[in-house]
């Protein structure tokens, strides 16, 4: 609940501190924000972060090198397979260790059905926000069959642990080719539904239309990625810029929109997540045999020479960096995770909720694509 | 002989008849029963596990079967389901809901980072142990703990409460002074007055 | 295109080293006084993406450096040049024991929340910056906590584990 700490009466105006706290109905994760109010309109908005801070870089500075991989998937708890890859790939970097192509077109199949679940997720979030709870319950339980498939691959419905350096832990099990064809095939035949009742609904379109605007300049300098910049008109997408794994192996699009609000940006999560369908089939089809991992020698007790390195890739959020620093011993010397988050939640957020109305707040919030555990790490 | 139940290994007729027990315990104490068919709980993410809440609730494990479903303000709510890791400043919120929840009120650990720490033993902002600073009822291991498991685990919160068992916020208010104490020791000074009397016999709350 | 660039740097300030890591990524290091103009000048040709302001602790030299790290946007909305996916390490060291850098909010205005965050984690004084405050920490501590000298387990033993439990 709101709570009011103080009243100001300047002149005619009538100014109120409000936290739009961590327990609240419309905030999805836990993070806060402090609203200077006046009436319905928003003067000053600040971000409250740090309820889920737990110091993760100091923390793998104690851990060896292999032993990181359990605890860098629980940085971004939506879509923990995206961590996984960008530590990977960068002590490949360091290391200079090859990776098969089978394991490319393994990787990149993975890594695409997190993108759906994780598209899921947040339409879960932002229909719930709007009010359309049909919408949300249907997303929630597409979501789940997508976690089925990894629960066979994998062994664990959340957190997987499944790419490697130098591949990924184990190949596909027998049969499992037809299982995603068969679930992402029960999922793209509901589009039209969702279509129907979200995505062309005219009320989706007044509530949403108009809201949180962002033209491209301002999104330049504020340094805002992923599907906010999409959503401006540019078709910036690290899969396109600087492709890893199997990503320039097969042909596909970069979907954009013009407006920058927040419709715009629902409109381009719907058009990657039938995209990201499209490119899974396709990788399907051109996937060669072969090993699915190079052997790392002695992992336990495996030591990279000195070096730095900056990899990044796109994560379902944007793009997501990874600036390592090795000093030649068996733990890391320094790691720093560049989420797309820090940058949405922390500067953007609080220029464009500048005279808004109190009643968009959630709204905005999650259609910039904030999840608050990737803003603390 | 007890009815209801046919010959050991054998099913007969009379296994199929409502069992009887219910109906003694719904005329005996009713609001135990009432109370436990219904257990409204605080929306608050406050960590990790804030992922399996989601399935939970929604269509696939409906667990508005059970009677459970989350509620905006923690006055209308007597479960509080502290998902995943707690960091300290999150720990000055959780108790601040805690004692605004009306009694009588459980409390479920989710995970097995409020059991000893977790994954994040050796972090400098996170909470080990969590029952040194408000009173819990039960623990959920696990990372994630799936949707089977939160649901069986408040199908064990009710034969606790059966039992009259779960008492978290009676030993609060018996002990609450070495709670606060801990609280202190981790927080520095809290903002508001201690809620309960200083001897053990303390009335509803007065903030 | 990373030679010239090398050479226009090399001649416009003193005391660069530019050092070509690999095809698309280049390390350059200046002192701290130089960081704010050469960061402005590397902005006018182009690098307009601040990606990242990281921190690393060299604690046996007894530096702290300071990297910001530089790419650009497209230029049209449909096509990346290929000399557009360089990528610049701008590093400056300043001294352990009173690290103090100006702050580049005037260049970038998404630098802020990276340099409150080396503030309080590190240590390190921004001149300029509007609000140094913490961001995600809550209690004080004595060194900052992403320093090398700071030992967490110890900290950890220290703070939490003497904490007793509630008797019943």
């Amino acid at each position: 609940m709101p709570q009011i700490t103080e009243i100001a009466k300047t002149g005619s105006q009538r100014e109120l501190e409000m936290y739009f706290g961590p327990q609240h109905l419309g905030m999805v994760g836990n993070f806060s924000i402090t609203l200077k109010v006046e009436g319905d309109r928003i003067l000053k908005a600040t971000a409250n972060p740090g309820y889920l801070h737990r110091g993760f870089e100091k923390l793998m500075e104690y851990r060896t090198w292999i032993q990181n991989f359990p605890i860098v998937c629980r940085i971004n708890l939506v879509e923990p397979d995206h961590m996984e890859m960008i530590y990977a790939m960068g002590v490949e970097k360091l290391a200079g260790i090859e990776v098969p192509e089978r394991a490319d077109y393994v990787r990149s199949i993975y890594l695409e059905l997190a993108r759906v679940g994780s598209h899921l997720f947040g339409l879960w979030a932002y229909a719930n926000m709007l009010g359309f709870d049909t919408v949300a319950q249907w997303a929630m339980y597409h979501r789940d069959l997508v976690l089925d498939l990894f629960e066979e691959l994998t062994g664990g419905r959340v957190y997987h642990i499944y790419i490697w350096p130098g591949g990924v832990r184990r190949d596909f099990p027998k049969g499992f080719k037809d299982k995603i064809v068969k679930t992402l095939h029960s999922i793209g035949g509901c589009v039209p539904d969702y279509d129907d009742t979200f995505f062309n609904n005219r009320l989706f379109y007044d509530r949403a239309h108009g809201i949180g605007k962002l033209s491209q300049e301002q999104a330049k300098s504020l340094g805002a990625v992923g599907q906010v910049l999409r959503a401006t008109g540019m078709k910036y997408d690290i899969r396109r810029v600087e492709p890893y794994a199997a990503y320039d192996k097969v042909p596909w699009d970069v979907p954009t929109r013009e407006d920058g609000d927040a419709y715009s940006r629902i409109w381009v999560v719907r058009d990657e997540m039938i995209e990201s369908v499209h490119m899974i089939f396709k990788l399907l089809d051109a996937m060669p045999e072969g090993s699915v991992y190079n052997r790392i020698p002695n992992p336990f007790k495996w030591k990279i020479p000195p070096g730095e390195a900056y990899v990044r890739c796109e994560s379902s959020r944007g793009e997501l960096g990874l600036y390592m620093v090795s000093n030649g011993e068996d733990k890391p010397y320094r790691v720093h995770f560049r989420t797309p988050s820090y940058s949405h939640g922390l500067t953007i957020l609080e220029k464009v909720l500048e005279s808004e109305s109190v009643a968009d707040v959630g709204n905005i919030m999650i259609s910039l694509y904030v999840v608050a555990p990737e803003i603390d790490r | 002989m007890l009815r209801g139940y046919g010959k050991p290994g054998k099913a007969t007729k009379k296994t199929k008849i409502m069992d009887r027990n219910q109906i003694t315990k719904w005329l005996k104490s009713p609001d135990k029963m009432a109370r436990k068919y219904s257990l409204h709980v605080v929306y608050f993410c406050t960590g990790c596990g804030i992922i399996e809440i989601p399935p939970t609730i929604t269509a696939r494990w409906d667990a508005e079967r059970f009677g459970i479903i989350p509620v905006a303000t923690p006055r209308q709510a007597n479960l509080f389901l502290i998902t995943g890791y707690v960091s300290v400043k999150t720990l000055r919120a959780i108790i601040r809901t805690y004692e605004q929840m009306p009694e009588p009120k459980y409390v479920i650990g989710f995970g097995s980072c409020p059991i000893n720490g977790g994954m994040y033993w050796d972090s400098y902002n996170t909470i080990k142990h969590l029952d040194k600073y408000i009173p819990v009822d039960g623990w959920i291991a696990g990372c994630m703990p799936r949707p089977e498991a939160i649901i069986v685990s408040v199908t064990h919160l009710w034969t606790l409460i059966d039992k009259e068992m779960a008492n978290g916020y009676l030993r609060y208010k018996k002990n609450y002074t070495a709670y606060r104490r801990n609280q202190e020791m981790v927080l520095g000074t809290l903002e508001w007055p201690p809620v309960y009397q200083e001897s053990g016999n303390g009335d509803q709350e007065s903030g | 295109m990373s030679s010239s660039l090398k050479d226009k740097l090399q001649s416009m300030f003193n005391n660069v080293q530019v050092s070509v890591l690999e095809e698309t990524r280049m390390a350059v290091s200046v002192p701290p006084g130089s960081a704010f103009a050469v960061l402005r000048y590397l902005r006018d040709s182009g690098f307009d993406h601040l990606a990242l302001v990281s921190c690393v602790d060299w604690q046996e030299e007894g530096e702290i450096e300071v990297v910001y790290i530089l790419t650009s946007y497209m230029e049209n909305n449909t096509e990346y040049a290929p000399e557009q996916k360089l990528h610049l390490f701008l590093k400056t060291k300043v001294q352990r024991d009173k690290p103090e850098l100006k702050s580049v909010i005037d260049i970038f205005q998404n630098a802020e929340p990276y340099e409150r965050e080396i503030h309080e984690l590190f240590g390190v004084h921004f001149e300029g910056h509007p609000r140094l405050i913490p961001l995600f920490l809550e209690r004080e501590y004595k060194i900052p906590p992403f320093r090398k000298d700071f030992d967490t387990r110890k900290y950890v033993k220290d703070t939490f584990d003497s904490i007793p439990l509630v008797e019943d």
